[in-house]
């Protein structure tokens, strides 16, 4: 695209010469002064003062003459996966190069990307480990920190229990670290182990798994180029995902696609769409539901599509039945029309893409939304296919990963879940005993009428998810099903002013007895409370000063060089578990099979070991040798297929990053899966079919006592060259034993399965299969080792099978509560979820009269997550200095509001408010506040700054909008509201 | 070697600001100095468009015209440098700017300008190129190391083109015709006198 | 009064609009790729003075203009029409001056020197005076140089030289801008009660100050009335020059960013060659321009035939207030 010059320029016209001869001979500065006696007397002051310095260069320039490295990484920030060119002379990181050769980004970074180099020269970085004591920050040496962190966590062990301690892990982990920080977990007894996964795509995981089977994005941001139509709802990603415009607007230019924006807010995509649509905040569901509508009446669905490969879709028609044009523009403010408009072009101008990020995935009925969407892209059959798909935006550089890798209170790594055969799959994996793992967790009493659970019971229940861990601090032990409240929270990576309801968040802060934050920054969880003691910092790198493996959204794993080493006394995640692991008592069973070097853990080697247990989501192919070979030959990768030609040395053939599944072992060479349960490709150059995960019938009992049963294995669809060419389940040894494939398997195979099956070898499973030769043997044959099975449009296990429109908690349509209700109050993950008491409170208190604004939230291009990182680097903080709320013009004037004037917004818990700035736009409807959620170091008006330790305070502080925002979780997941709440602004 | 030339292709600019920051890394940009900015036309509206800008380097540059010490020059490439020795600090090149690139440092008598400072088409400035003196007063010297600006290299959706004006303007004039639209070459008429004609 | 009411009005039209029709401000559902803006229209709309601007994150409000096209109209003013400007009056003023002076020669003291002294101007006058015009002086020459130099000072010493030259300028010029400002002031607060014009200026008008007539004086007072024109030409011109001046020194203080200051160096500029040319005037005919003139801020002293022929009504009033004096401040004859 960019021309390059061919040549340096060597005929310059050149002014240093021109001016030189002028001046030579004529007058120097000092004879001309003293000739001229402006030197003398009362003017010699001037001799000191400046003509206007030229600025002192801060790092750089490029020395010449020395030794410049290159090195490859990957950036930090969000999850399109851009490679990184570091320019590094004498270990210092002095120049950052546009990565050309990448297919991910071309060279290209956003404002975040562009300016990561500042990352490893922060001055604002957390410089070593320090200690609270008596409210005073205090510098400690790392075996100092690490001695008394551990022994206070034993201490807590003995009274209350391994459930005590909570893991919150981070997105921002190499795929290495977030194995480890699970395995960690799992270690020290607890399923309580959970990163930034939680508030932002937990919803879409679980209700996109629950469809076709697994969590994540179907396709890519380069597969986008291919589609004819494509729908953002509840996506920024012209803020979010800068670089995945490059993808979006390049297709939408060469199809001529069409691209709808479904938002309440006209965003920086929205300016881009074809055509915008405003909805009311929460309202997905209605909208889905009323675009299907359409869909469903002019017969615009992919009959054969849902036929083959589609079950519950019936049920579903009869739930979009109740909403026709009329009532959906009731519930959702879209006009009939438009939303017919979008719905066909939808069905017809196919390939059609939907992509949906936090405005969909962050409400109480996230899941629900998930699955209406993927309900829509079922209907027209744009599932498995270039140019369709999910296109799911995930977040952070590795959410991806870390989710991939476990960092979830419902799973161990790679989705294997916390029933006793994964627990039995991963002390196989690991070479601990089974008995060892069980006997480190809890039992847990009979407490407030709710029975006792032994150790194995506790040890398959999953934890408490990290919107509400401070609910598990406070409430009272017997409020709690576990044998304590929390007590200690150990933070790695994760910031504190990202959930909702900070008012309460900050009383159990200072309620827990031991506070560790393990991250470049102190974080807001440092410096938002009234803690004195027991509460540690410990400087951790960033992935530029480490190495290991992260997952973009689309799938593909890449591999990051260190940079330069980690900088201050900062240590990289590895060796500080490593050496929290040591002080625990357990380092020797859990690094068994990984070489530590320095007490810091190999990277290679834990990616090797997590080959050797990832078979359920083909993680188990994409060795650190084939990254590396990846990184090497990134240029050979094509833009839109992402693949390489055949003839490619060591990568030919492969998808860029093997995108995973990437099956079997590194030495079949599979090319990873570049697109979904797509079936017109073979499964060795990544085709697939949907999961098989859910069984292979399901019978729907009635409450009449009829009963329906649906076959939920395929009809007439497989993936290309496949010998099964019809619906099949998952393989285990018996499996294949009856289709007589068993004799394509080595001895060591089959001795390997025996060993693990036991008494019951038949049983063993594809994805316990440590030979990896059930896999191989599939392949081999063309299908899919987990089976193909049809989507499910009604996923029967979940709260809502079919997804329903459900008000949001704090609804400014208090109309519309008593038909569409939050669902009702229940026990999940420990605790009570309140949701339906809450809304009729705040329906029977008039909340929304006093609060009558939507506030929602979002991300903005700069800042990322809890913006500490982001707003302590100067290139970055000096675009967005002061943290705002965005009100619509007519709000505002009635409020005699000005733009750039200060605001107080209020929420409508805890009596809770927020001194911002107003940016009085149209980007907003009337009646709706947006505000960013990056901002923290300010709280109820009040400057914080002074209680971070020298020196670490961000650049840019302002108020979090999480102080103002409320209660919500989704059923399944435990997600917060973050989208809708209600407040009211006032000029302050 | 032909004339340079940038253009920001607004139908694809979405405001990441990564040509800022760029442009701040790789020259090492002080706080408050700001050589290239992106500007929301409509923000909130209907026919919303953001440009990204910075000094055109324009054929007759007003700057140069106006200087009172004539510390401008313009290269073979067309590009339009200055000299910090020579600059006073006096303002008049922003005056007479129509795009508000020069920029100053609050160094200057009683926190007044200092020294100008702009967009140097990654190009240095009249010091020996890769020396320190010349990253220190103008930042890295891309050009001469066979390289464009990064703002448009690092660009995130190939939005800001640098290079050629003929290859760029061919470009752009190409997307146009595929797409079907095209809100302008912004900037041209008033720097180059000319315009891309679709 | 009247703009009072039109504001009310557009207050309570917007008030009504917004009220009435929220759904038009709303923009609900639109095409954006459509309905982007194009330049060319967007350039073509401008109306003169407006600028192309939009939002911007950065507090710096002067950022958030895209395109000025007054930059132009400024560019053409500093290189076109101020040169022409300044070249018409300067040169003119000096000529006229040189013509003058060879028409009229030098005005001589009708009655010669008297030796007999009287006190015209007490230091602090004279002080106020010399402050003022030796900072003026520099400002002036410095400011010529800013703005004409590039043309007749930088050929005769090369950039580098020019440009320290220039910068020290710009540091002498925004140094003595101070005093200046503080001897304008002085000097109104010293005089302007002898130049309050009065009948007696239109006489002395009417006669063109006898300046064109040897042996002919139109009485006057304190100041005549071509004094009191330089005296408020400089208070005038000092107070504009001071204001414009004082934005010109603190750039980010200035009222509407650019364009003000545009304004503020157009107007400087302008009124700068205007000051400049009046002042030769007033130099010239305080100096070479007549006997006996000088005297006034040279020492304080002029001689009385001198101060008779030209401000007649004060020395009487001056001798009268002489008389007035108590006895016993005199001794005793």
């Amino acid at each position: 695209m960019l021309t390059k010059r061919k040549e340096a320029i060597a005929g310059r016209a050149r002014l240093s010469g021109i001016a030189a001869g002028l001046a030579s001979g004529v007058l120097d500065r000092r004879s001309f002064l003293r000739r001229s006696g402006l030197v003398a007397g009362g003017v010699a002051a001037i001799g000191s003062l400046s003509l206007g310095a030229v600025r002192k260069a801060e790092a750089g320039p490029v020395a010449a003459g020395v030794k410049s490295e290159i090195k490859k990484n990957v950036c930090t920030h969000c999850s399109v996966g851009c490679s990184v060119v570091a320019e590094v002379q004498n270990g210092v990181w002095v120049g950052q190069e546009p990565a050309f050769d990448s297919p991910i980004n071309r060279g290209s970074h956003c404002a975040k990307g562009a300016s990561v180099r500042e990352l490893v020269h922060g001055d604002r970085r957390l410089k070593y480990p320090m200690k609270l004591v008596n409210g005073e920050w205090t510098r400690v040496g790392w075996d100092q920190a690490i001695s008394e962190i551990g022994d206070k966590m034993n201490e807590i062990r003995a009274k209350s229990g391994a459930d005590s301690v909570y893991w919150l892990g981070s997105a921002k982990f190499s795929n290495e670290g977030a194995y480890l920080f699970r395995k960690l977990g799992a270690f020290w007894g607890t399923n309580s182990v959970d990163h930034q996964a939680r508030i932002c795509h937990s919803t879409t995981v679980a209700g996109v798994a629950n469809t076709w089977g697994y969590g994540a994005q179907t396709n890519s941001y380069n597969d986008i180029r291919n589609a004819k139509t494509i729908i953002f709802m509840g996506s920024n990603a012209a803020e979010a995902h800068p670089v995945s415009l490059q993808h979006v607007l390049s297709g939408k230019e060469m199809n001529r696609a069409n691209m709808f924006v479904l938002d309440p807010r006209f965003t920086r995509t929205a300016a881009h769409a074809t055509e915008f649509v405003r909805i009311r905040s929460g309202t997905d569901i209605a909208v889905i539901w009323g675009m299907m509508w359409h869909i469903f009446k002019n017969g615009w669905e992919d009959k054969e599509f849902i036929a083959q490969r589609v079950a519950g879709m019936d049920l579903v028609r009869a739930e979009v039945e109740k909403w026709n044009p009329e009532e959906t523009e009731r519930v959702t403010g879209i006009p009939g029309e438009q939303l017919k408009r979008v719905a066909e072009t939808f069905a017809k101008e196919r390939p059609s893409t939907f992509i949906w990020c936090m405005g969909g995935t962050q409400h109480t009925v996230g899941t629900a939304n998930v699955r209406a969407y993927c309900n829509l892209l079922l209907a027209t059959g744009n599932v498995g296919v270039f140019g369709g798909g999910a296109n799911i935006f995930r977040g952070h550089c590795n959410v991806q990963g870390a989710t991939d890798m476990g960092l979830d209170i419902t799973s161990l790594p790679l989705y294997y879940g916390l029933v006793e055969g994964a627990w039995k799959h991963w002390a196989r994996v690991w070479e601990v005993d089974y008995d060892f793992l069980q006997a480190r967790f809890d039992d847990v009493p009979a407490k407030s009428g709710r029975p006792a659970r032994t150790r194995k019971e506790n040890m398959e229940l999953p934890g408490i998810p990290s919107t509400r861990w401070f609910d598990a601090t406070s409430f009272k032990a017997d409020d709690v099903d576990q044998r304590d409240s929390l007590k200690a929270m150990m933070i790695f990576g994760h910031g504190g002013n990202t959930v909702p309801r900070m008012p309460d968040m900050i009383k159990a802060l200072e309620q827990l007895e031991l506070l560790v934050v393990a991250d470049p920054h102190p974080t807001t969880f440092a410096a938002i409370s009234g803690r004195k003691n027991g509460t540690y910092l410990l400087p951790i790198c960033t992935q530029f000063e480490t190495d290991g493996s992260r997952t973009a959204s689309n799938r593909s794993v890449q591999w990051g060089e260190k940079v330069v080493n980690p900088i201050f006394e900062s240590k990289d995640d590895y060796e500080v578990i490593f050496r929290l692991a040591t002080k625990l008592g357990f380092a020797d069973k859990m690094f068994k099979n990984i070489k530590v070097e320095n007490n810091r853990p190999v990277a290679e080697d834990i990616l090797r070991e997590i080959n050797r247990g990832g078979w359920s989501t083909g993680y188990s192919g994409q060795s650190p040798e084939r990254l590396k070979a990846h990184v090497r030959h990134r240029d050979k990768f094509d833009l839109v297929t992402l693949r390489a030609p055949a003839d490619v040395p060591e990568v030919g053939g492969d998808y860029y990053g093997l995108p995973w599944p990437c099956w079997g072992k590194p030495e079949i060479r599979h090319p990873g899966t570049h697109t979904l349960y797509n079936t017109n490709l073979h499964v060795k150059d990544g085709g697939g079919t949907f999961r098989a995960r859910f069984g292979t019938v399901y019978e729907d009992k009635k409450a009449d006592g009829t009963s329906t049963t649906y076959n939920l294995l395929a009809e007439g669809s497989y993936s290309k060259g496949s010998e099964l060419t019809d619906g099949y389940p998952e393989f285990t040894f018996g499996v294949l034993k009856k289709l007589g494939w068993d004799k394509d398997l080595t001895e060591e195979e089959v001795a390997t399965i025996t060993k693990i099956g036991g008494a019951n070898p038949d049983a063993v499973s594809w994805a316990i299969d440590l030979s990896g030769g059930i896999i191989r043997v599939c392949l081999d044959h063309g299908v899919l080792p987990y089976g193909n099975a049809k989507a499910r449009a009604t996923a029967w296990n979940l709260p809502d099978p079919v997804p329903v429109h459900r008000e949001p908690i704090y609804t400014p349509r208090t109309d519309l509560v008593a038909k569409y209700p939050t669902r009702p109050d229940g026990r999940q993950f420990r605790m009570m979820n309140a949701g339906f008491s809450v809304q009729k409170a705040a329906v029977e208190r008039g909340v929304a009269k006093d609060f009558p604004i939507i506030l929602t939230s979002g991300r903005l291009v700069e800042y990322e997550g809890g913006g500490e990182e982001t707003r302590s680097n100067k290139w970055l903080a000096e675009l967005q200095q002061d943290m705002f709320v965005e009100i619509n013009t007519a709000d505002a004037a009635q409020r005699g509001i000005a733009d750039g004037g200060w605001v107080w917004v209020y929420g409508p818990e805890n009596k809770s408010k927020a001194k911002v700035k107003a940016l009085v736009t149209d980007r907003v409807g009337k009646g709706v506040a947006f505000m960013p959620f990056h901002f923290g170091g300010w709280y109820q008006g009040v400057d914080q700054r002074g209680n971070y330790p020298k020196g670490t305070d961000p650049i840019v502080l302002g108020e979090s909008v999480n102080t103002v925002t409320t209660y919500g979780y989704d059923p399944v997941t435990g997600m917060h509201e973050g989208k809708v709440t209600l407040c009211q602004i006032q000029a302050a | 070697m032909a004339r340079v030339k940038f253009l920001c292709d607004a139908d694809r600019c979405i405001e990441c600001n990564a040509c800022v920051t760029a442009c701040k890394n790789e020259h090492e940009v002080p706080w408050g100095i700001n050589r290239r900015r992106v500007v929301t036309i409509n923000d909130g509206k209907p026919g919303e468009r953001s440009v990204s800008m910075a000094c055109m380097h324009c054929t007759d540059a007003p700057c140069a015209a106006v200087c009172p010490v004539s510390c401008f020059y313009t290269t073979a490439d067309a590009v339009v440098l200055h000299s910090k020795d020579l600059c006073i600090g006096c303002g008049y090149c922003f005056y007479a700017c129509p795009f508000g690139a020069p920029q100053y440092p609050k160094v200057g008598n009683f926190g007044s300008r200092g020294k100008m400072d702009k967009c140097t088409y990654c190009a240095g400035g009249p010091e020996d190129d890769f020396s320190t003196v010349e990253f220190e007063k103008y930042g890295r010297n891309r050009l001469a190391e066979g390289k464009l600006p990064l703002c448009a290299e690092m660009c995130s959706t190939k939005s800001l083109l640098a290079g050629d004006g003929d290859i760029i303007a061919t470009i752009y004039k190409e997307r146009v015709m595929k797409r079907g639209y095209g809100s302008g070459a912004w900037g041209w008429k008033t720097a180059y006198k000319e315009t891309v004609a679709i | 009064m009247k703009a009072q009411f039109k504001t009310l009005v557009a207050a309570l039209a917007l008030l009504f609009a917004s009220a009435m029709l929220p759904a038009v401000a709303q923009y609900n559902n639109f095409q954006p790729t459509k309905e982007a803006v194009q330049e060319d229209k967007l350039l073509r709309q401008l109306k003169d003075g407006d600028r192309l601007s939009g939002r911007i994150s950065i507090p710096d409000h002067q950022a958030a203009s895209l395109i000025q096209p007054q930059g132009q109209s400024w560019r053409d003013f500093h290189q076109n029409k101020l040169p022409t400007i300044g070249g018409v009056v300067l040169l003119g003023m000096l000529g006229a001056l040189v013509l003058f002076f060879l028409v009229r020669g030098r005005i001589k003291i009708d009655h010669g020197f008297s030796g007999q002294t009287i006190t015209r101007f007490a230091s602090l006058d004279r002080f106020a005076h010399w402050m003022t015009a030796g900072c003026f002086i520099i400002l002036a020459l410095s400011g010529l140089n800013v703005s004409f130099g590039r043309m007749v000072v930088l050929p005769l010493f090369g950039p580098e030289t020019f440009a320290m030259l220039t910068g020290y300028g710009k540091l002498a010029h925004n140094y003595l801008a101070f005093p200046f400002m503080a001897g304008v002031a002085l000097m109104f607060l010293l005089w302007v009660k002898d130049n309050i014009p009065n009948k007696m200026d239109l006489e002395w008008l009417k006669q063109g100050g006898g300046i064109f007539a040897k042996g002919k004086h139109p009485p006057a007072g304190r100041f005549n009335a071509g004094q009191k024109g330089v005296f408020w030409i400089v208070i005038a011109g000092g107070a504009v020059m001071s204001v414009s001046g004082w934005f010109l020194l603190f750039p980010y203080m200035a009222p509407d960013g650019v364009a003000g200051l545009q304004l503020f160096t157009t107007v400087h500029a302008v009124l700068s060659v205007g000051f400049i040319a009046a002042m030769l005037a007033h130099a010239y005919i305080g100096s070479v321009g007549m006997e006996g003139a000088f005297d006034a801020m040279g020492t304080g002293e002029v001689d009385i035939n001198w101060a008779k022929e030209h401000h007649a009504v004060w020395v009487a009033e001056e001798q009268a207030k002489a008389r007035s004096v108590p006895s016993n401040s005199v001794p005793a004859e």
